[in-house]
């Protein structure tokens, strides 16, 4: 008897995904940029860039910088505010063959609120994500993901708006991160992306200047992962709802980390960069690998490698 | 499910040629007929890195003739020297043809070609079409060394009138390309590829001339088609290459920010703002 196909098919919140990968907010533009490469059929979906309320220019150039297993980048949160963006943009979003996920950013609680229920509002998204947490705007930008308190605001304040799945997207860049996820848990968030990009920067020692136009910038790619791994893997351990684990996935092996750690989906960012045909294959990895393991769903695997943290405890009396 | 299945602007090619015109400069011919065939003068592809272990690199599309395409570029870094190391027979995944390219339509009898460097890969396909109608196209190629004027007697095969260039002047005159682009009479339009000062000087030359100058941008990419918005260049909101939704952070600004790989590489000098 030939093995049926493993399900991949995965939920967040109330988000129905056909297959457990999303594609990064800011990586991946609308989807358009990238379907004469890659086949948007045989994705979960994509998570559009961050839109705010008013428009922005963006940040000043350079806004990337390579990076050894990685890359640093500064956008700025480019984008044409939320106005245009329903009036002019969003409608050529519909009828894609994945899911469309929303992202809001913003500078004040309200700014979250409202962003939030005028997004939600539209047939096109299926799910919104918070942005709390993007490092390469000035000041307030990443402030929200980095305090339980904030963040709880946010994401109360944006909940009250829609009933929508609403994703927070947590920052690596802080103490500790179960803090600000069991928080965005009590206020009603339905589920977790962890994480965003690691805050860092690169210097010109030529120009002795740092190489990007906003001097820092948000790391990601494979130099990253390890750090996402162990992010999703507290977090599983602190909260109920689910995670969407992210950080340099590049390969089913890497997405394989993520869903053991506690990821009940995962997101695919700067990989898109090196390959766009990389999502697809991990996709038909994933199956193969279960199906050669005999498990029936992708489910079945989410968490299994979580056995706790070891500490000091453990060595009590242990002279070594 | 096919692992693999393969997207209007995805290819796998099998490398045909791999020649070193000069010590560190490479030209790869490509079998990939569906990206020959497609090609315009400027435009360029990403090149999926064999280890798949860094980003896609951008190059120009050097050359398409019938099935072949070929790319020509300089060991800068680690992505070039993996490339650099790519054998005839092997494969290659690029996605291509990318961006908008030199706009030729305009008919100009007499033209001025400026390449810096590496920049020589951009336009080769345009100094071929100028030729086929007849134009009159002078090419102003500078280098660091004479070994470093790759491919320039090509263009002069074709029919190119030359003005070298070298930093060390062991070929032509010793100095900047765009000095001898200032001291030349003025052609109806200029094409520009090459670093960024040299750019920048071209439309100065162009603008204080009166001429209409065209330039292809480098920077770093992100993803290459758009996804991103990592290799922007300011440009003024009216241009028609400007992306389509309002410019203005609350203040108001009359210049947008752009996508190299997107909406360029090729800009009007006139119209950026960089």
């Amino acid at each position: 008897m030939v093995n049926a196909t493993p399900s991949l098919a995965t939920k967040i919140g109330k988000l129905e995904l056909n297959y457990p990968t999303l594609m990064g907010s800011g990586c991946y533009g609308s989807g358009e940029e990238f379907a004469p490469f890659a086949d948007l059929s045989k994705i979960g979906g994509v998570v559009l860039k961050s839109v705010t309320r008013l428009p922005r220019l963006g940040n000043s150039t350079p806004r990337l910088v390579h990076t050894p297993a990685g890359m640093l980048n500064a956008i700025g949160l480019q984008n044409p505010g939320i106005d245009w963006y329903l009036e002019r943009e969003l409608h050529k979003y519909a009828n894609r063959p994945c899911k469309i996920v929303g992202s809001v950013a913003g500078f004040s609680v309200d700014d979250y609120a409202d962003v939030c229920r005028r997004l939600a509002q539209r047939d096109e998204i299926e799910a919104i994500e918070l942005n709390v947490s993007c490092p390469n705007v000035a000041s307030e930008g990443e402030t929200f993901g980095c305090y339980p308190d904030l963040t709880a605001r946010v994401v109360e304040a944006a909940r009250a708006t829609t009933d929508k799945t609403l994703i927070v997207k947590l920052s690596p860049n802080v103490t500790d991160i179960t803090a600000v996820a069991r928080r965005a848990e009590s206020c009603g968030a339905d589920a977790l992306a962890v994480i965003n990009t690691v805050r860092g920067m690169a210097i010109d020692v030529d120009a002795w200047r740092p190489r990007l136009g906003n001097v820092t910038g948000g790391l990601s790619g494979p130099a990253i992962r390890p750090i996402a791994v162990l992010a999703v893997y507290e977090v599983a351990a602190a909260v109920k709802i689910p995670i969407v684990g992210q950080g340099g996935i590049e390969t089913v092996t890497d997405a394989l980390e993520f869903f053991l750690a506690g990821a009940t989906a995962i997101s695919i960012g700067t990989a898109n960069f090196t390959d766009p045909r990389i999502p697809q294959r991990i996709v038909a990895e994933l199956e193969q690998y279960l199906r050669v393991r005999g498990v029936g769903s992708l489910a079945e695997i989410v968490g299994r490698a979580n056995m706790g943290i070891s500490n000091a405890h453990q060595y009590e009396g242990d002279e070594g | 499910m096919a692992l693999l299945d393969l997207h209007p602007r995805m290819h796998v090619a099998t490398v045909l040629e791999h020649s070193e015109p000069a010590n560190g400069t490479h030209v790869l011919s490509l079998d990939a007929p569906d990206l020959a065939r497609a090609t315009r003068a400027g435009q360029y592809v990403m090149v999926v890195p064999p280890s798949g272990e860094a980003a896609a690199t951008a190059l120009a599309i050097y050359d398409n003739s019938g099935n072949r395409a070929s790319v020509l570029f300089f060991v800068t870094g680690k992505r070039t020297r993996e490339l650099a190391a790519v054998e005839a027979g092997d494969s290659l995944a690029l996605a291509g043809p990318l961006g908008n390219g030199f706009d030729l339509s305009r008919g100009a009898r007499d033209v001025a070609i400026v390449a810096g460097g590496v920049g020589i890969a951009s336009v080769w396909i345009c100094a071929r079409e100028l030729l086929a109608r007849g134009a009159r196209v002078r090419l102003f190629y500078g280098a660091r060394t004479a070994e470093m004027l790759v491919e320039a007697q090509r263009f002069a095969d074709a029919g190119c009138e030359l003005i070298l260039t070298t930093d060390d002047g062991s070929c032509g005159e010793r100095g900047f390309v765009t000095d001898a682009l200032a001291r030349a009479s003025m052609p109806q339009e200029i094409l520009a590829c090459g670093p960024s000062p040299m750019l920048r000087r071209v439309g100065e030359i162009a603008r204080e001339r009166g001429v209409l100058a065209q330039l292809s941008l480098e920077e770093t990419f992100g993803c290459g088609v758009g996804g991103c918005w990592g290799c922007v260049v300011p440009l003024v909101a009216s241009s028609a290459q400007a992306p389509g939704f309002p410019p203005a952070d609350a203040g108001g600004s009359d210049v947008v920010y752009a996508r190299i790989c997107k909406e360029g590489p090729v800009f009007w000098a006139h119209e950026l703002r960089w």
